[in-house]
Order: structure tokens, then C-alpha cells, then sequence
């Protein structure tokens, strides 16, 4: 197995940023991000970066196209989506599982978002198996072993003080072949999975939340949520957004922004009407959106275990916790 | 515009000054019927009272391209609802040292009591304003740059 | 704190079971051991899941926003910075005094994990002036001293040196990170409009985009907005997703409020008017 001691990373990721742009968890003050590296940032792995990696392919603003308007004629000036490979390093590999998602949702059924297909076909994915889960990890209970990463063109995991590589395609081990004066062979193996704290059991709950919509669950079941957007923005898997217009005279530009169901305003309709008005049916939608909608349309739970919401949510509502409430419902009573 | 291409272009400072409809506007307009010399790089907003001017709107104004912001209006005392001026003194004084906290100079924001007899100070003010900002150059801070 | 939790039941299934008050606010155990969530009692069998103790952080007085049309009364604990939010709300008329039921916890601060996984004291708590509810109807156990009042503008007294150029290059670096999920403006006593510009859509304040001027507009304008009502709890602080120092701002119009207009402190007497809600004659002026 190739490997490299832990303290040359820097040296790989160097001679990568040569040919490509890299983009790595990199510590910013106290936050972890995905930013590109540059000589001297300090890459933090084995801990869940505070933004998902989502936003390198679904960016939190994205610009769609500039317009501007001379009499009777309208120019449009499109933010033609195109970009160069690149390579995303140390995702996780329940983020990982979450582009699955991602791309389920921008790329099939017969829907492509031509923004983000350009950013997710010109990745290259280095992937690092965590060393093991942190308190608010729960990815088993979610299909996800956290010991390897399909669908990553190169894995990484530690052993001790040396990092392991492993190429899992064409383009990976071209990528390490770039890389190979600086790896050794060496003998090095997985550490023994652990056990997770917390568990959640989504099988069935699908089926059963079908009939949920109107169940007095709800009418007390959200009412510790404060309906902001911390949840929906850190979540991995959430993909709502909506588009902007910024006008400015005969002239103007169309952006994506991140859009959250925890807002008031997102199921506002012209004229006043909101189809949601209070807290309850957001917090309910936000739920049924993972546990029954996402998998009846893609047959996967819009989850992947990766705790970011537990550890952020202000008021610790707990979706393992919810996912418990909901099984333990008798849907007669 | 980008900032840089501003300043590549012959810049001159551009600032908002937002006017006391009864007192500093009416200043204004004396200023320019005594035909007193002032820079034209102020833009006046006429609101109804200094106590009318939101924090946000010097925020916007920043935001949206200006240098420099003015807000102007009666002496305390004088104003037309008689203590619109006092609420906005108080709000003033501590916006403008919260602009200065996270580091905006203070040379960019400020507040003056121009009354609708006091055209001099109208045109005197708005002289000494612009070349304050004129050495300071193009504000970036805050401004929007898309 | 620990041990008030047996009065405190007591004191809930009473409220509850005489039919007093139909609501009471609490606090129960969340996920760890070093977290709980807010609680909703309504029968005396709910009381049974409420703690008390070093990690109740969460202020319930923003809830009462949510029941401003509740029939009957509402019973919530209230720590001191709590009790503050709920004067507050208040002075504002967001609630009635006599449809509450305050239950005061005298505080000794509340505790958190570090990064090394260690309990220390949290972060919010510095500086605190009052660990004792200002405004209660029975109070849980003896009151308490402050523990480090004198620290109350710690956060904004070190950092003076600095060239303003650095100054604003600082946060302009916080504002690049800021998501503005909003949780800082939901969590917030302080912040009671029926409609904020900042959640709105259609107003044309402040543009969803995420990037410097927009999240520089939306932070100086959030804390503005508290200004003379930011009960200085640092809750906003705490939840934030991405740690920015928010509390910094708070801070600073806090100090400026004292040294312009005299001492205040807000939420702490009912009587109390906003610094930004009267004037004085007298006022500090330098703007002839």
C-alpha cells in the first residue's frame, strides 16, 4: 500500500495544487471550510467541516446570468458553467454519500442542472475514512460504513502516523503517480471499527410517515423549533434554493441563493397566502422531506448520519431522537 | 463599476447627504440662491426630519456606491416636531461609533446641525466633506462590489 | 443548580395540577449529558423529564412570542439573563406581566465543552451582572454572586491597537463566513418584530445573496436594531453555526450606551426606558 507520513501531507497536496486547483477542509479561525488550499493552510480531517462540501458544487450564491435591457432589446449574458478539474481532498465519507444525493436530485430524472453537473464532473474525489466517528456521528444507522468510499477516486485513511492511499480509478492513480516519488510501500491496515452513540432505524419509516401528514405527532412535536436556518444550511444533504433577481436601472443579474423550508417566507405565495403558516408545518416538512419524500422519489433517506445538525441545532433538536419518536407512534391511537 | 476602475477613471468622491426637510434642505436651497460655491459631489436626499434617517439607509448608501454619508438637520431645539433631533442625536452618536468599531473611518459618516438661515454652512460643510473623502479615497468597506 | 430540581417539580405539578397555569416551560435532557432542549410541559407527568442544571442555556423567554394569544397563563423558569428577556418583552408589550408565572433559578453559570473535551465555564456567562432573576414570583433556592461583574465589557476593551485598516479587514473575514441561517436573530429575546426585514422576502432592505456587503449590512443592522435591548445573555454568540463574535457588537453599543447616556443595563427594571426611546436635553453633543 502507498503511504506517506501524516506530517508530508502538505508536499502531496503541493505538488497537486501544481497542476490543479485543490480544495481541502481548511481551518479558517475556528471554523473548518472547504476552500482552496494554498501553501501554508492547515487541512483539519477526521472532523466534520462546519459547511458541508456541498457548497463546492451548490454554492450558497451562485451567479446564473447577467442581463441588461436597451429599448425594446433584452441581452442575456449567461454564466456559462465551466470549469477545469479539480480535486476535492478529504471529503468524509458520509459526505461522500451525500453527493449521491445531490446528484439524484440535480442530475436524473431527466433534469440536469447544467451548474452543477460542470463543478461535479470536473472533481476529482480524494476521500479520507475517518479515523473514527465523533459523538454526534450516527452514518451506520444510515447504510454508510464509515471504512470506505465508493464512488471516491482515491481513498486515504490513517494508520498510526502514516496516511495510506489507495486509487479506486483511472483517474486516481494517475493522480497518485503524479505523487509517487514522495509515497513508500508499506503494510498498513484499518483501524477496528467502533461503535456509534447514537442509532436511528429508518426501515419502514417511509411507509409509515405516508399516513403521518395529519398526526397529532406534529401539533407539539415542533414546538422547541425556533425556525432558523441552521439545520437546512449545515445539512449536508438539503438542496433548496431560490433564485434572486438584483436589479440596478436597465440592468441586472439572476443568483442562487441556498433557500431553507425553516423560513416563513419560503412557501410565501404572490399575494399573500402561505401554505405553511406556522412553525409546525415547516418543522414537519423539514422531517417528511428526509424520511418520506426524498425516499419515495430516490429511494434513499435524505440523511447521512453526519450529526451536524444535533451539534448545531440552538435549541438540540435532535433528529435521532426524532426518528425514534416517529417509530415508536401508534399510527391507531 | 469595480472600485479600482473608478479610480482609474478621474474619481471624485460621491456622498449622500440626507437633508432635514425644514432646516438643512432649506439651507441648501439658500446656499444656492446666495450662490455660494460648493462641490456638487454631494447628492441630497430630502427626508422630513433627521430622526426620519434610518441607520440602514447609511448603510445602503455605503452599500450602493457612496464615499461618504451627511446626515443633516435642525439644531437640537429647533426642530420642526420639535424633538425629532433629540431621538436622532442619541442614535447618531452611537451608530457612528459602531461604523468606526469595526473600522470604517469616521470621516465617512457624519452628522451636522445646518439650520434653513445658516447657507454658509451649507456650502461650508459640504466643502470641507469632500475634501475629507477626497484624501481618503474610494470607500470599499462595505460596498457592494457585484 | 442541581439540587433545585426537586422544588422545581413540586413547584410545576402544582401550577399544573391546580390548573394555575396550562403551560409550563422547562428545560430536559438532550442528546448528552451536556445538553438540553427546551420543554413543554402541559400535564403534571410531563414535569417529570425537566432538569435543572449547568447546561439549561437556552433562554425560554423568546417562546413567549410564539403563544402571544395563549388564553390561559404561562409558567416559564427563568435564570437571570432570562428574566431580563422576559422584562423585556415587557416593556415592549409583547406580554402581559400578570399572563406569565416566573419561576426564578438563581444561576452559577452554565458550563460547556471545550475543544479538548472538557467542562469549563461557558463563554456566554462572562461578565454576567445578574445571575439572579430580576423579576420572578417565587424563586428556587437562595440567591447567588456574581462571578466576574467587573468583566461585564471584557470582550471589547483588549483591542484598541490595531490599525482600522486590520480593524475592518477582521470582519470583513467574519462576515465571509457568515451562512445567515438567522439563528442568532431567532434565539433572541431582544428581537420581537412581528415581520424582520432580514427573513422577509419582497423588501428590498437586504438581498439574500451571501457575501461581504450584504452580511456586513445584516450583521451592524442586527445589532443595531438590539441596541438598548440586547439583555447581553449571548445566546446569539453560543448558537452560532460558525462561531462568529457577535457578541462583540452587542458589547460595544452596551459600553457606548454607558458612557454617552449613563449607566444602563437592559431588561433589568420593568421602569426602565430604552437609551434609544427618550432623550435628554442635555445629550452628549458633537455634532455642531
Amino acid at each position: 500500500m502507498k503511504a506517506v507520513n501524516h506530517k508530508r501531507l502538505a508536499d502531496i497536496l503541493q505538488e497537486w495544487s501544481k497542476g490543479f486547483k485543490v480544495v481541502a477542509p481548511l481551518k479558517i479561525d475556528d471554523n473548518i471550510r472547504f476552500k482552496e488550499w494554498k501553501e501554508g493552510s492547515e487541512v483539519i480531517l477526521n472532523e466534520n467541516s462546519n459547511i458541508p462540501p456541498k457548497e463546492i458544487f451548490f454554492p450558497q450564491t451562485e451567479e446564473m446570468y447577467e442581463y441588461s435591457i436597451d429599448k425594446e432589446n433584452v441581452e442575456i449574458k449567461e454564466q456559462v458553467p465551466t470549469q477545469e478539474e479539480f480535486i476535492v481532498f478529504g471529503i468524509s465519507p458520509c459526505d461522500l454519500k451525500s453527493l449521491e444525493m445531490l446528484d439524484d436530485l440535480f442530475l436524473t430524472k431527466g433534469f440536469v442542472d447544467p451548474y452543477y453537473k460542470a463543478k461535479r464532473d470536473a472533481a476529482i474525489i480524494v476521500a479520507y475514512l475517518c479515523d473514527k466517528p465523533c459523538r454526534t456521528c450516527f452514518c451506520a444507522s444510515m447504510g454508510i460504513n464509515y471504512q470506505e468510499a465508493k464512488g471516491a477516486d482515491i481513498v486515504i485513511f490513517k494508520d498510526g502516523e502514516e496516511l495510506a492511499f489507495a486509487a479506486q480509478s483511472p483517474k486516481g492513480e494517475q493522480l497518485l503517480g503524479q505523487v509517487s516519488p514522495l509515497l513508500e510501500e508499506k503494510e498498513l491496515k484499518l483501524p477496528a471499527p467502533e461503535e456509534f452513540v447514537l442509532k436511528a432505524d429508518v426501515e419502514g419509516l417511509a411507509e409509515k410517515l405516508a399516513s403521518m401528514f395529519e398526526h397529532s405527532y406534529w401539533d407539539t412535536a415542533y414546538e422547541k423549533c425556533l425556525n432558523c436556518g441552521a439545520c437546512t444550511y449545515l445539512c449536508p444533504t438539503c438542496h433548496c434554493f431560490d433564485i434572486n433577481s438584483h436589479n440596478r436601472c436597465k440592468q441586472g443579474f439572476k443568483t442562487r441563493c441556498w433557500d431553507t423550508c425553516m423560513f416563513a417566507d419560503y412557501t410565501l405565495m404572490a399575494g399573500g397566502h402561505n401554505p405553511r403558516p406556522t412553525r409546525k408545518e415547516r418543522f414537519r416538512n423539514r422531517f417528511l422531506h428526509k424520511l418520506q419524500y426524498f425516499p419515495e422519489r430516490y429511494e434513499k433517506t435524505a440523511c447521512v448520519g453526519c450529526g451536524r445538525c444535533i451539534k448545531k441545532c440552538p435549541v438540540n433538536v435532535d433528529i435521532t431522537a426524532i426518528i425514534a419518536q416517529l417509530k415508536e407512534v401508534d399510527l391507531n391511537g | 463599476m469595480s472600485v479600482e476602475q473608478i479610480q482609474q477613471a478621474e474619481w471624485t468622491p460621491k456622498i449622500v447627504g440626507f437633508c432635514c426637510n425644514w432646516c438643512s434642505y432649506a439651507g441648501a436651497d439658500l446656499a444656492g440662491t446666495s450662490r455660494f460655491q460648493y462641490p456638487s459631489n454631494i447628492r441630497i436626499i430630502r427626508v422630513p426630519c433627521s430622526g426620519r434617517v434610518n441607520p440602514h439607509m447609511v448603510i445602503r448608501a455605503f452599500q450602493k456606491g457612496a464615499d461618504g454619508v451627511l446626515v443633516a438637520g435642525c439644531h437640537p431645539g429647533d426642530c420642526h416636531y420639535s424633538t425629532g433631533n433629540y431621538y436622532a442625536r442619541r442614535r447618531m452618536l452611537l451608530f457612528k461609533r459602531l461604523l468606526e468599531y469595526v473600522g470604517i473611518e469616521p470621516e465617512r459618516f457624519q452628522v451636522r446641525w445646518i439650520s434653513g438661515s445658516e447657507g454658509q454652512k451649507f456650502a461650508e460643510t459640504a466643502q470641507k466633506l469632500t475634501e475629507q473623502i477626497k484624501a481618503l479615497g474610494p470607500n470599499r468597506k462595505l460596498r457592494d462590489v457585484r | 443548580m442541581r439540587e433545585l430540581v426537586d422544588k422545581a417539580k413540586t413547584i410545576a405539578k402544582e401550577l399544573l395540577a391546580k390548573g394555575e397555569v396550562d403551560l409550563v416551560m422547562g428545560w430536559e435532557k438532550g442528546t448528552f449529558e451536556d445538553k438540553t432542549s427546551p420543554l413543554f410541559m402541559r400535564k403534571p407527568e410531563d414535569v417529570d423529564k425537566l432538569v435543572i442544571n449547568e447546561f439549561c442555556f437556552n433562554s425560554l423567554a423568546p417562546y413567549l412570542l410564539y403563544y402571544k394569544n395563549h388564553q390561559g397563563k404561562i409558567a416559564l423558569f427563568v435564570k437571570g439573563c432570562d428574566s431580563r428577556g422576559v422584562v423585556r418583552l415587557i416593556q415592549d408589550e409583547q406580554v402581559k406581566r400578570d399572563k406569565i408565572y416566573l419561576i426564578g433559578v438563581p444561576c452559577t453559570g452554565m458550563m460547556e465543552l471545550n475543544h479538548e473535551g472538557q467542562l469549563v465555564d461557558a463563554a456566554k456567562c462572562r461578565g454576567c451582572t445578574h445571575p439572579n432573576p430580576v423579576l420572578y414570583d417565587i424563586i428556587l433556592g437562595e440567591e447567588v454572586e456574581a462571578k466576574s461583574p467587573g468583566e461585564r465589557f471584557a470582550a471589547v476593551e483588549k483591542e484598541t491597537g490595531s490599525a482600522r485598516e486590520e480593524v475592518w479587514k477582521a470582519w470583513a473575514r467574519n462576515y465571509d463566513k457568515c451562512i445567515r441561517c438567522y439563528a442568532c436573530q431567532r434565539i433572541c429575546p431582544a428581537c420581537n418584530c412581528r415581520e424582520c426585514i432580514f427573513v422577509d422576502q419582497g423588501q428590498e432592505w437586504i438581498e439574500r445573496r451571501v457575501d461581504e456587503t450584504e452580511n456586513g449590512a445584516y450583521s451592524l443592522i442586527r445589532a443595531y436594531h438590539i441596541a438598548g435591548r440586547c439583555v447581553e445573555c449571548g445566546e446569539c454568540e453560543r448558537v452560532c453555526p460558525v462561531g462568529l463574535p457577535i457578541m462583540k457588537l452587542n458589547k460595544k453599543i452596551a459600553k457606548d450606551i454607558e458612557e454617552l447616556f449613563g449607566p444602563y443595563e437592559a431588561g433589568v427594571d420593568l421602569e426602565d426606558k430604552s437609551p434609544l426611546g427618550h432623550f435628554k436635553y442635555d445629550d452628549p453633543e458633537e455634532f455642531m
